[in-house]
């Protein structure tokens, strides 16, 4: 049975797959994700969790579990496996009369250091795979934030984490710029589909993760989630600030289904990149000319990714490193 | 009596092939109607992998064969595959076995009966084809179930008792069938296959807790307060690797009832009755080391040798019965453990360690063939020779010899 797209919230209905019985930060971004894309879902589903906080903060001292469908614990770098490991189970017993015929969903949900960084050879062997209705989730907050906020290949450049910190002698704290994986999992042959997505606009997530099952193979969508311990903000502003990543252009939607591309959200105006980056306090060490540099950098890719949604064809923005002043 | 009845049954010979043991192994996992198989490349265990994908590519067979981005990837997906309900292999040898021991590890510990092949290498630097024991017996602490075979025929029959032993509740720990490199990976003998006898032997696997919408909810290895289940969690692995003893026991039993194949569970004695000194050894040198036995008894030197057939669980009690009266052992140790008591190898301890409790304890010298290069029966002879004239003398010389090496034994 393919999943329903949906045009309000209410849609998805009353049921919580992930609920109460975690310890997450007030205003955890992954924790909202991981709830909005689970209900999308729906009880069909098999969770499998990398480690990292949504695996840490997840358990709990009481033994309680917020899952309301199966799931289980992969190593940090295991994602990619374990999602082709079930899903591979899945087949070979219903097409060996093993278990009834049925379609199961299998939803990997992993951070970025278990997608962007240990795990990413993993990720990628999974993408060259046919299995259907399994769905790989990057949440993305950034940062190692589990293990105290330490930089990940996704950390943006400027950021100061306790493996990059801002200092006297080194200003800029993260000298690295952001990694797009959805980009570059979007460079796999064959795939059916790609998503980037943060917790705005609202429907946003859920549609894409409906999508994403009934692609007819594996798929992967890259979610941007505010971290209120990582980025230093009031906990009560995670969702105005995945607002205001996609209104700045720091974080582009997309979606890229069997070869066609599409922004999924197009401002009418471009915010500035300040709007969002002032609001953080990784990022309070950078001068008002660093920030003026990065809005001129998002400017430049912002043109790229409305050419590419034009011309329907994926374009990769490219844009040269910010030298430090 | 109908003239039906009285026909007397003919029953043929077993058919007997010639296999090298990883194309024996590739049987086995056939015969097991395995679900879920990953695969990636080293050598030499890759020999299963190649056969298996060739069988299910000819369609002898129907599973999920998986090229993985690496052996972590590869014991990942097999720990997963387990955890729905399928029946997985996987294997690896060398350095691609602790590429993979994350997922080794918590596979033991998140007890998944996953079987996998070992095909014993030496490990890396400088990368070498010879034959070491130390990738697999590093893994000795974990809950995996370490056999160890002595030929092509014993690797198929121990894959099948691994899948039985395994899966079964008492135990649900994952296994490694582990197997000498070259001399039985790729060493062609003869194999008889089981016959239809054999069905029944593995009753379908059904894990406790599937991970599977239809058996519900169930949330697996979530992140716990050490103080709160830590302890009891680790008790509940120790005690299955307890109980796997007697399962095993009935295993080779219901085995032998099928297959006419009769092995002892745990060790093999051979010229044990009343000899004098012991070789102890596991693996296809056990061969040469029977060959060497049996010579130096025609000079009427009584020698007797034990092989271990298990590793995990390490059959202590039945070494001190068999060691308890023998006056000394000269132990065939294919792995070394640098810095450890005496300098010796990691077999040569936990077999020291065992004997601590015997009534008399032997006296045991450890010869250590590290780095691959190949013994020859000379050796296992000296090794004899070195063991009964330290006997004689009443103290050892030394405790470890390493008989392969070239220059002076420092």
């Amino acid at each position: 049975m393919s999943l329903q797209p949906i045009r309000s919230p209410r849609e998805l209905g009353p049921i919580d797959y992930y609920t109460s019985g975690h310890r997450t930060c007030a205003g955890c971004g992954p924790a909202i994700g991981y709830r909005l894309a689970t209900k999308a879902a729906g009880p069909k589903t098999v969770l499998l969790g990398p480690t990292g906080c949504m695996y840490v903060a997840n358990g709990h001292q009481f033994l309680t579990s917020p899952y309301a469908v199966p799931w289980f614990h992969t190593q940090l770098g295991g994602g990619g496996a374990a999602g082709i490991g079930t899903a591979a189970a899945f087949r070979a017993l219903i097409s060996k009369g093993k278990r009834r015929r049925e379609e199961v969903n299998v939803l990997v949900y992993g951070g970025d250091g278990g997608f962007a960084d240990i795990g990413y050879a993993g990720l990628s062997m999974a993408m060259s795979y046919d299995y259907q209705r399994l769905l790989y989730i990057l949440y993305d907050n950034e940062s190692y934030a589990n293990t105290g906020i330490q930089a990940s290949s996704t950390t943006p450049w400027g950021a100061t984490t306790t493996f990059t910190p801002a200092g006297r002698v080194k200003r800029i704290g993260n000298e690295r710029m952001k990694k797009n994986v959805a980009l570059t999992i979007a460079a796999h042959p064959g795939v059916r589909y790609v998503a980037t997505s943060s917790l705005y606009p609202p429907l946003d997530l859920a549609n894409k993760v409906r999508k994403a099952l009934n692609s007819g193979g594996p798929a992967f969508i890259q979610v941007l989630t505010p971290c209120p311990k990582g980025w230093f903000f009031d906990p009560k502003y995670t969702v105005t600030l995945s607002r205001l990543a996609v209104e700045t252009g720091a974080w582009a939607l997309w979606e890229y289904e069997e070869g066609v591309f599409k922004l999924t959200y197009k401002p009418t105006r471009r915010r500035p990149l300040g709007d969002y980056m002032r609001m953080q306090g990784r990022f309070t060490h950078l001068s008002d000319e660093d920030i003026e540099r990065l809005d001129r950098m998002a400017e430049e890719q912002w043109k790229l990714w409305l050419e590419a949604d034009e011309r329907r064809r994926l374009i990769l923005p490219w844009a040269p490193p910010p030298t430090p002043l | 009596m109908s003239a039906a009845a009285a026909k007397p049954v003919q029953r043929l010979a077993p058919k007997t092939r010639i296999w090298t043991g990883t194309r024996a192994i590739a049987e086995a996992v056939k015969i097991a109607d395995v679900d879920v198989i990953a695969a990636y490349p080293i050598r030499p265990y890759t020999g299963v992998m190649n056969e298996l994908a060739r069988m299910i590519s000819e369609g002898e067979f129907s599973a999920e064969i998986i090229v993985a981005d690496s052996e972590h990837s590869q014991f990942e997906i097999a720990k997963h595959a387990s955890a729905v309900g399928a029946r997985a292999f996987v294997g690896s040898s060398g350095v691609g076995l602790l590429y993979a021991a994350e997922a080794i590890t918590v596979t033991a510990l998140a007890q998944l009966p996953v079987v996998a092949l070992a095909g014993c290498r030496a490990l890396d630097d400088p990368g070498n084809f010879g034959m070491e024991w130390n990738d697999t017996l590093v893994f000795r602490d974990f809950g995996w179930l370490v056999s160890w075979a002595r030929d092509a025929q014993e690797a198929l029959d121990m894959t099948l008792v691994a899948y039985r032993v395994s899966e079964d509740r008492r135990v649900l720990l994952p296994h490694f069938v582990a197997v000498d490199g070259a001399t039985i990976t790729h060493i062609a003998s003869p194999v008889a296959p089981p016959d239809e006898r054999i069905d029944g032997f593995l009753p379908p696997y059904k894990p406790p807790y599937p991970l599977d919408p239809d058996y519900g909810p169930v949330t697996k290895a979530q992140h716990i307060a050490p103080s709160l289940i830590g302890t009891e969690q680790r008790k509940v692995v120790d005690v299955s690797a307890k109980r796997s003893r007697e399962v095993i026991e009935e295993a080779w039993r219901d085995f032998g009832r099928r297959t006419e194949r009769s092995y002892p569970p745990f060790v093999e004695a051979t010229y044990m009755d009343d000899a004098e000194l012991a070789i102890v050894t596991m693996g296809a040198y056990t061969k040469d080391a029977v060959y060497v036995a049996g010579k130096l008894r025609g000079r009427g030197e009584r020698v007797g040798v034990v092989r271990l057939r298990y590793w995990r669980p390490y059959p202590a009690r039945e070494l001190r019965e068999l060691l308890e009266d023998v006056r000394g052992i000269a132990v065939l140790d294919f792995s070394y453990s640098f810095g450890s008591p005496d300098s010796g190898g990691a077999f040569y301890n936990e077999l020291r360690a065992a004997l601590y409790e015997a009534s008399i304890r032997p006296l045991i010298l450890d010869f250590l063939f590290a780095g691959g290069r190949e013994p020859n029966v000379t050796h296992f002879e000296k090794a004899v020779e070195v063991t009964r004239r330290a006997v004689e003398r009443g103290r050892p010389e030394r405790l470890v010899y390493w008989p392969t090496l070239r220059g002076e034994d420092i």
